[in-house]
């Protein structure tokens, strides 16, 4: 019973929706990374390892270097 | 003024580097332990002698799962966790949420191994790969995992850090998703106290463990430990990841693109053929970002290649970046259904693994440990010198392994595949094809044990390091502001205020988590629903019955022994395959097997055709000793079947849980019809087996259900397709 709803109900297209979707999303990703104005952010992002004690944002108003 | 003000706002805290103490202790110890397992079961596929004095718990088919296990899930997860507990912590700014739920985590976790270390090799299993430990140790992984998830989430909610690092990112999709891996796949009716039959049956139940084992590959070996990398590379060079943006795309690659790939698994079985296309094409499209991300590693080292030369730690991490980009090149390679269906079922898919394992997960894991030694027990290495022996046994040890197991596989697979100049199988006798391994499998011993070797050198330099700690450990106390307090002020400056709303967005882990999970989700539902749903994935076939009472109980006892370690039941349609096993497997065929048992490995040949193929007393004498019949056979001996009783009384009850799943069990399932029909069966069996001049007395003992269960496999075809001859079924497969 189920599977024969399953199997006439036509849902095979939302499998395209859902790669679509997944496609747009990726372009967002793309765009969020590379786009030059976030640049700086991420510079300054991938410092984070290097320093165990001070958080690198947000840090207290007059200690940063 | 301001500065006055944020002063006076700022928070005190500590990070807890006892529980990365803890989680690295572990890891050293089921390192070892399940590296010398590893080592043991190598030896036994040299030679059989190596099975110790035929004792049923250091058998192969129970140890090889108790090697798989100990090193995913003790070696590698305890590497994960003291990684994790280190950087997060680090990462936020930030105690653990709650010292307890580590405690817990880590008392949990080891609790969780010492029963997998106790329960496999008693026989105890789901007999699904990787998802071996019984329903009780499910449930206790499930409840130590989320106590794991609320501590790493409340973390991130007090943390002091307004961005959370990439490595965190990676934290949050690996705790996300295995979760999710593991409840699904694990989904099983119970049938006693350490015995279960999974919810899903046959083509279903190979997809959701596949699906469950490619994943746990991706999100338990490797996103994890890509956090690491992206952690502990940037601080042993001392400069940050070359490229950041670079991390982020790697982060998102993987997530779409993972959950995806399992049924590469599953190439020309009797999985459809649409699942397999993509998770093939997903596969192909992974190599892509795991090559950046590889890159990415690589190229931190840029200018500093120098110190490369000179310090071990970073050997360690080169190799190990190195190994994640050979396995993550060959890992689509092989999901390629050409070049799958050569190595499918041989040692290549061994070595692949193995390459991802040694290389990635294990040099990984010793570099990360010789960077933390002198940190977390505030004493200088003990030797550098052995850190470099260490390192050039382990990488020889690599090679050695790999280079061996490769030919191997690759032999094999062409040897399965031959056909001499008549048109017959040029090595129809499985075991020659074997044979031609035994050099190539004492190559592998000798490489595992310098791997071994290296590794109890490394073990010994960190312990004699923890030695010389001081009398107690100094732990600082760092000052930060409060996250709200200081976004506040952030907002006041106006600089940031463009900005604002994906600053939210990416500073709230919620959400990040959720989308997340909706990847992973989204993915799984499309590409497993249709197999649930959809009638013609899996034609039925009439002539296919369920297993009687006793065969039942006989392939509860081939689960038991691991027998599907070595031994596939699924015939792909090839014709090296039709004519050496018979009849290609049909969808239809496993309907009613709670779990599958289709294989990935063939040290033996394929058994889904067996049934009828030799008479009951061949079975009899072939599993008291083997190499009685086949003398060069690398089998385990197993005569404790012919004397240990077969346990009727428990019958009824496998046979109820099967009929609640709703295998179709009549009769069977009134109480007490269960053992009775399984008697009177076992009795006929016994009989002809005497006739056929065997052994009297096996009525009620072991080796008569699986007997009877060997020589029920593939019959109900035969029976379908062959109604009116007794003949093996011709084969009709075939490219």
């Amino acid at each position: 019973m189920r599977t024969a709803i399953m199997s006439n109900s036509g849902l095979s297209a939302y499998a395209e929706i859902a790669l679509i979707l997944f496609a747009i999303a990726f372009v967002g990703v793309l765009w969020r990374v590379f786009a030059p104005r976030f640049r700086a952010g991420y510079d300054l992002q991938s410092r984070m390892p290097l320093d165990d004690l001070n958080p690198q944002e947000p840090r207290p108003r007059g200690t940063e270097s | 003024m301001a500065v006055g003000a944020a002063a006076a706002r700022l928070e005190s805290f500590s990070y807890d580097d006892d529980i990365v103490r803890k989680f690295l202790f572990a890891t050293l110890l089921w390192g070892v332990v399940g590296m010398l397992v590893g080592v043991l079961i190598a030896l036994q596929m040299a030679n059989p002698i190596f099975n110790i004095g035929e004792l049923p718990w250091l058998s192969f088919g129970r140890l090889r799962p108790l090697h798989t296990n100990a090193v995913i899930f003790a070696f590698a997860g305890n590497a994960v966790f003291t990684g994790v507990y280190y950087s997060s912590q680090r990462l936020l700014k930030a105690r653990m949420f709650s010292d307890a739920l580590s405690k817990f985590h880590f008392w949990g976790w080891q609790a969780i191994i010492v029963s997998a270390a106790l329960t496999l090799p008693l026989g105890f299993t789901q007999a699904k790969e990787y998802a071996e430990l019984e329903w009780p140790i499910d449930i206790a992984i499930a409840v130590v995992w989320v106590a794991f998830g609320i501590n790493f989430f409340g973390t991130i909610a007090k943390r002091r850090e307004r961005h959370l690092y990439v490595a965190i990112w990676f934290y949050i999709a690996s705790i996300i998703t295995v979760a999710l891996l593991h409840i699904f796949n694990n989904l099983s009716l119970p049938a006693g106290p350490l015995k279960s039959y999974s919810i899903y049956a046959g083509v279903q139940d190979a997809f959701m463990q596949w699906w469950y084992g490619h994943n746990a590959v991706a999100f338990f070996l490797t996103t994890p430990f890509l956090g690491l990398m992206y952690y502990f590379m940037p601080k042993a060079v001392e400069r940050p990841v070359f490229s950041y943006r670079l991390s982020i795309l790697h982060f998102w690659s993987l997530v779409f693109l993972y959950i995806w790939a399992g049924p590469h698994h599953l190439h020309y079985t009797a999985l459809p053929d649409w699942a397999s296309t993509f998770g093939m094409l997903f596969s192909v499209m992974l190599w892509m970002p795991s090559w950046g991300g590889m890159v990415n590693g690589l190229l931190t080292l840029r200018g500093a290649w120098s110190k490369v030369a000179d310090d071990p730690i970073l050997k360690f991490f080169v190799v190990a970046v190195t190994a994640y980009g050979m396995s993550t090149f060959e890992g689509p390679m092989l999901s390629i259904k050409t070049v799958n269906s050569l190595a499918h079922y041989t040692d290549w898919v061994i070595a692949h693994v193995h390459t991802g394992a040694l290389g990635w997960n294990g040099f990984l894991t010793f570099g990360m440990a010789y960077w933390l030694a002198p940190r977390i027990f505030q004493a200088p290495l003990h030797s550098k010198r052995l850190m470099e022996i260490h390192f050039w046994l382990g990488t020889f040890g690599i090679l050695l392994y790999v280079a061996a197991i490769y030919s191997g596989g690759v032999t094999q697979g062409l040897m399965w595949r031959a056909f001499d100049e008549t048109g017959r199988l040029a090595y129809p006798d499985f075991v020659e094809t074997v044979m031609k391994l035994m050099p190539m499998y004492w190559v592998r011993v000798a490489g595992g044990t310098m791997y071994l070797a290296g590794v109890i050198v490394g073990v010994y330099n960190l312990l004699m390091t923890w030695r010389a700690r001081p009398a107690a450990y100094t732990n600082p106390v760092l000052q930060a502001p409060p996250l709200a307090a200081a976004q506040g002020a952030h907002t006041s400056t106006g600089g940031f205020v463009s900005l604002n709303w994906h600053r939210a967005w990416e500073g709230l882990p919620l959400t990040f988590s959720v989308m997340t999970a909706v990847a992973v989700i989204v993915a799984s539902l499309f590409e497993i629903l249709p197999t649930f749903l959809i009638k013609s994935n899996v034609p039925t076939i009439a002539s296919v019955k369920p297993y009687t009472p006793l065969e039942l109980a006989g392939r509860d006892l081939y689960i038991r022994e691991g027998c599907f370690n070595c031994h596939s039941q699924m015939v792909r349609p090839f014709r090296w395959e039709t004519e050496r096993y018979g009849e290609y497997s049909k969808p239809g065929e496993s309907v009613y097997d709670h779990p599958f048992l289709w294989g990935s490995r063939r040290i033996g040949p394929d058994l889904a055709r067996v049934g009828g193929k030799y008479p009951d007393l061949w079975h009899v004498r072939h599993m008291a000793n083997p190499r009685e019949i086949v003398q060069r056979s690398i089998m385990p001996a197993y005569p404790q079947l012919e004397q240990k009783a077969l346990d009727f009384a428990g019958i009824q009850s496998r046979v109820d849980a099967m009929a609640m799943l709703g295998v179709p069990y009549g009769d069977a399932v009134k109480a007490g019809q269960a053992s009775a029909m399984a008697r009177a069966q076992a009795t006929e069996l016994a009989a002809a087996i005497v006739s056929q001049g065997g052994p009297d007395g096996l009525a009620d003992k072991e080796i008569i259900a699986m007997v009877a269960y060997l020589q029920r496999l593939g019959r109900d075809l035969k029976a379908a397709t062959t109604a009116s001859t007794s003949a093996p079924a011709a084969a009709h497969g075939g490219q």
